[in-house]
């Protein structure tokens, strides 16, 4: 019987409760989670089947006081796993939680805290190119008549789709981890 | 205490609280999740996320202070922005608590 096996999966920057909920299922079904790699290859190992809690924190400002972030997590029980893309990997076995599901956070405006800083980090970068990058762009060669002014005009009105796209993509999902929040 | 403060820290989480409650004297991260557990029968169990942000942000507004390091857990201890804060908190829930006494 195969003992690793590897999955490709990808999770876009907002779904990062599908991702826990993806490797939660992979361990009750025998498949320990052994760590991720670019761009989305999930590495598993064959285990017996058990109900482990995985969770994912985002804090980039961390890296400096690294070995303390993981200290405190360790010390409430949860394993550290592996940095990816700015997201920390966490899990604990349900069977030491004594009764009650726990969470890397316990309250809604630490669950706030950290959408804020996905949003910040990872969206903020897009919104500035979007703005001052392909907005102006457009406007610019929209201006000039020669055949490239036409190609580049093209191009960034494709650019101006997909980052629009990826906004709308993004609001619904973000507004769904917020109802999350507030349910 | 500026405006800011006044926005983000009154009223606090109760995360928040117990965070400030415990730091009147130094301590660690993890010894903050037990006292709080003790002083509360167990009913409050703040979560590792919820105490490393918590920490973060009141070390970066000035309401608690790093003193030393011990295994690789920063020990911490409340200031003087820290206890005018956790004063205005606790004033504020005893006014809570009264009303609710009158009420009854």
């Amino acid at each position: 019987m195969k003992e690793k096996k590897t999955e490709f999966r990808i999770f876009t920057v907002p779904e990062w409760k599908k991702e826990e909920r993806y490797l939660r299922e992979r361990h009750k079904n025998g498949w320990e989670f052994s760590s991720v790699t670019f761009p989305g290859f999930y590495h598993f190992t064959r285990c017996e089947p058990k109900d482990v809690v995985y969770q994912l924190d985002f804090n980039q400002e961390s890296e400096t006081n690294r070995s303390e972030y993981i200290q405190i997590f360790s010390d409430c029980g949860w394993e550290y796993l592996q940095n990816f893309c700015g997201y920390s990997y966490f899990r604990k076995a349900a069977s030491e939680m004594n009764g009650t599901e726990e969470e890397i956070f316990c309250d809604d405006a630490s669950r706030l805290d950290m959408m804020k800083r996905v949003f910040m980090k990872r969206i903020t970068p897009l919104l500035g190119i979007f703005f001052l990058m392909i907005i102006p762009q457009i406007m610019l060669q929209s201006r000039f008549n020669r055949p490239e002014n036409h190609v580049l005009l093209g191009i960034f009105c494709i650019m101006f789709v997909v980052y629009l796209a990826f906004f709308i993509v993004f609001g619904i999902q973000y507004w769904k981890c917020f109802k999350d929040i507030h349910r | 205490m500026d405006s800011h403060i006044r926005r983000v820290y009154v009223p606090m989480t109760e995360t928040g609280f117990y965070i400030l409650l415990c730091l009147r004297e130094e301590a660690h991260g993890y010894s903050i999740v037990k006292k709080t557990e003790h002083l509360t029968q167990g009913e409050i169990k703040i979560s590792p996320g919820t105490l490393y942000g918590s920490l973060s942000k009141m070390e970066k507004d000035g309401l608690i202070r790093f003193v030393r390091e011990e295994e690789k857990r920063k020990i911490y201890c409340i200031t003087e922005l820290g206890t005018q804060v956790l004063d205005l908190e606790m004033r504020r829930i005893e006014r809570l608590y009264r009303s609710m006494e009158e009420a009854k």
